[in-house]
């Protein structure tokens, strides 16, 4: 049985077509990265799987029963539009949100108060909720998505505006939590996360599917025509236009993408000629980011 | 169900626990103890004061007749006015009248009242006072001046006779109301219980109505509407909302009910003790209508809070509420200001269509019961009337309520509501 199940699923607002005939399948346990450019029809995916909308068209199943209010319980959300009740205490919020998930009152106050101690908020417990940090209001959020245990999780860009600390803490727990069994759908843009932390993911654009399955296939069926070079010198070596298609640079290292057939010892010549000296020179398949803007641009052309 | 319990809970809890509704609750009816303790204690210490008077009589021989004219006593029975000197035509009259100024001017006297030689004539009579304003004097000293020409008229034409004060007051015409079971004597009461029912309803509803409104946009605002949703149905998350702002306003009003009414009591013997004789007027407010009012109350109220609710859920932020409410409020503002239409003639036939319109029922139907019981098919035709609107409404506002949550940006132009209403 999948976790989740989306079959065919259209959604139409007005004239324009949010989510056109998407399919997704999603193993129980994995984490899911769920990809795309801004207004690609992510958001409104999401929505539909939590059965906030209702799709036009197609099916969706949660855990085996087709979304409904009551597989609404089943899943926890975090949503990439922060916010709580301004002027409530962090407890109440939490209490009342994960009573909305179904916890009794009684378990629901042992497990805010658990909680708050787990992410280092126990001493804002009796705070109003616009007392905290931005990265506390995230932390509390974070809370309400995992607070009922839920057998599916979804996390909405959920490490922007954390520092590495908080991060890694989010990170650990997601982990853990996928380590009881849980699925979590990720939806990010940056791409690092994904590469490091799913399993498989689903590229959309303009509403539609462009690339799904599973990532360290993908990352395969692309081969390793990308090289990353480390170096100290002049740059000019790599100015060898019958060879990289495309180079990107991000300070101390380069990634050459190179063209179809090009000999990868070739740069490694250009190099020792020019006297540059490397520090690092590996054969590595594309890194998502590059699959990712090769996808969107080529539906884009 | 346990779902809207749980949203009614938090709305409830939240609100009566704010500053704001306990300032307010708890507030007015301090402030009603204190206006009318100083009021009391007001009313108590002109028991000191006496008001020294002199009379300066150009004409002659009426000091006597306005002295007996001035008879008010004080709460604690001791006169209102002491004549300090009665000057019967002085040698000059404006040595006399500058000497009295002086002791005006000296804090010796209060004032003085100067009748002119052609008073008979219809010359008024000049009450010279540092403190004009004193209206109570004022009437006091003309009723007295007033009496004393009429005597000295009469007596002047041979007709002699005692107490003319009596002989020439007036006895005005008091109202009776007929009822369907009988008749009360009517002393603006009606007047009173219809002003203050209208009044009651058309600030709850715009007061509570607003506080949903407020309520949908700050989840909006903040952004928690997309949690909740993920969590509630939308149509449950309404529900709640504007149940838990109703409960909040029926606690405010039990509060100040019964702190009313133990207010009344208690001034009422307070006034009793200090002021022998003094009632506040019994304002008997039948069950029937009360039963009618909260009747109508209910129904409005979810025509009216599910209409604040959806224009709530149009909008992205606070600065649009202004505009985009004005058109439900001046409904209510349009049936509060309609009253006197009713009060004049509740039964005429604009005033059976007004209270029949489902928007001005809640007000003007109300008022009718309150001034005039109209025949109960009209009654049961406007509750009629305003169940069928209320359902519709509450329909059409929940589904502009689901999808207007989720948007954000530019508010909706009517063509785009009437699409969001076909959305699944």
């Amino acid at each position: 049985m999948d976790a989740i199940a989306v079959e065919h699923v259209s959604k139409r607002f007005d004239t324009v077509a949010a989510v056109s005939d998407l399919s997704l399948h999603i193993e129980q346990g994995a984490v899911f990265g769920l990809l795309g450019p801004n207004g690609a029809g992510k958001t409104t995916s999401l929505r539909m799987i939590m059965n906030i909308l209702a799709p036009d068209e197609g099916a969706i199943q949660v855990l085996g029963q087709p979304a409904s209010s009551r597989t609404q319980d089943l899943i926890g959300y975090l949503p990439e539009e922060r916010g709580l009740y301004a002027k409530m205490k962090v407890r109440e919020v939490l209490v009342f949100l994960a009573a909305l998930k179904g916890l009794s009152e009684a378990e629901a106050t042992l497990r805010v108060h658990e909680w708050l101690e787990r992410l280092g908020l126990a001493a804002w417990s009796e705070k109003k909720m616009n007392d905290l940090s931005k990265g506390m209001q995230q932390k509390a959020q974070f809370i309400a998505a995992v607070i009922h245990r839920p057998p599916l999780l979804i996390l909405d860009e959920p490490f922007t505006g954390l520092d590495p600390v908080n991060a890694s803490l989010i990170k650990d727990i997601m982990l853990e939590l996928r380590e009881m069994g849980s699925t979590i759908i990720l939806s990010t843009h940056r791409m690092e996360q994904v590469e490091m932390m799913c399993d498989a993911i689903c590229l959309i654009n303009h509403g539609r599917s462009v690339l799904a399955g599973d990532l360290r296939a993908i990352k395969k069926s692309y081969g390793k025509n990308t090289v990353r070079i480390e170096y100290t010198g002049d740059d000019n070596f790599l100015d060898l236009p019958d060879l990289v298609e495309k180079l990107n640079h991000f300070g101390a290292v380069v990634e050459a993408k190179l063209r179809p057939g090009a000999d990868p010892q070739e740069i490694l010549k250009a190099a020792v000629a020019r006297g540059v000296r490397l520090t690092r020179f590996e054969l590595v398949e594309p890194p998502l980011n590059d699959i990712f803007i090769e996808k969107v641009s080529e539906a884009h052309a | 169900m346990r779902k809207i319990w749980l949203v009614i809970k938090r709305e409830y809890l939240t609100r009566v626990r704010s500053k704001g509704f306990i300032l307010t609750t708890v507030g007015l009816p301090l402030f009603s103890i204190g206006v009318l303790g100083v009021s009391l204690g007001l009313a108590t210490r002109r028991t000191d004061h006496i008001l020294r008077i002199s009379l300066l009589d150009n004409l002659g021989g009426l000091a006597p007749q306005i002295t007996a004219g001035l008879e008010g006593k004080l709460p604690n029975g001791r006169p209102e006015y002491e004549i300090v000197r009665v000057w019967d035509r002085p040698p000059s009259e404006e040595q006399a009248r500058q000497q009295l100024n002086e002791e005006i001017r000296a804090a010796r006297l209060d004032g003085f009242l100067e009748v002119p030689k052609d008073i008979l004539e219809g010359k008024p009579a000049a009450f010279h006072t540092r403190n004009p304003g004193d209206f109570q004097t004022t009437a006091a000293l003309s009723h007295a001046v007033d009496n004393a020409v009429v005597e000295r008229r009469l007596t002047d034409r041979g007709v002699h006779l005692d107490n003319v004060s009596k002989l020439v007051r007036g006895v005005g015409i008091s109202m009776v109301k007929v009822t369907q079971t009988g008749e009360s004597e009517e002393k603006g009461q009606t007047f009173i219980v219809g002003i203050a029912v209208v009044m009651v309803l058309y600030i709850t509803l715009v007061v509570y109505g607003v506080a949903t409104m407020r309520s949908v946009v700050e989840e909006k605002t903040t952004r928690i509407v997309e949690i909740l949703a993920s969590s509630v149905k939308p149509f449950h998350l309404l529900s709640g909302k504007i149940l838990g702002v109703a409960a909040v306003g029926f606690t405010q009003y039990l509060v100040w009910g019964i702190s009313g009414t133990l207010l009344t009591a208690y001034g009422a013997s307070m006034a009793a003790a200090m002021v022998p004789g003094a009632s506040l007027p019994n304002l008997h407010l039948p069950a029937s209508l009360l039963a009618y009012a909260a009747l109508f109350f209910l129904v409005s109220y979810l025509l009216y809070a599910s209409m604040y609710a959806a224009l709530g859920a149009m909008v992205s932020g606070d600065e649009e509420l202004q505009q985009v409410q004005l058109p439900v409020t001046l409904m209510l503002v349009v049936s509060f200001i309609l009253y006197p239409v009713i009060m004049r003639d509740p039964s005429s036939g604009t005033s059976v269509i007004l209270s029949m319109i489902p928007f001005f029922a809640p007000v003007l139907m109300v008022l009718r019961i309150a001034i005039q019981t109209p025949p109960f098919w009209q009654i049961a035709l406007s509750l009629l009337l305003s169940l069928l609107t209320t359902a519709g409404i509450v329909q059409v506002s929940a589904k502009i309520y689901r999808v207007g949550i989720l948007m954000y940006g530019k508010r909706p132009s009517l063509a785009e509501l009437l699409r969001w209403l076909r959305y699944t």
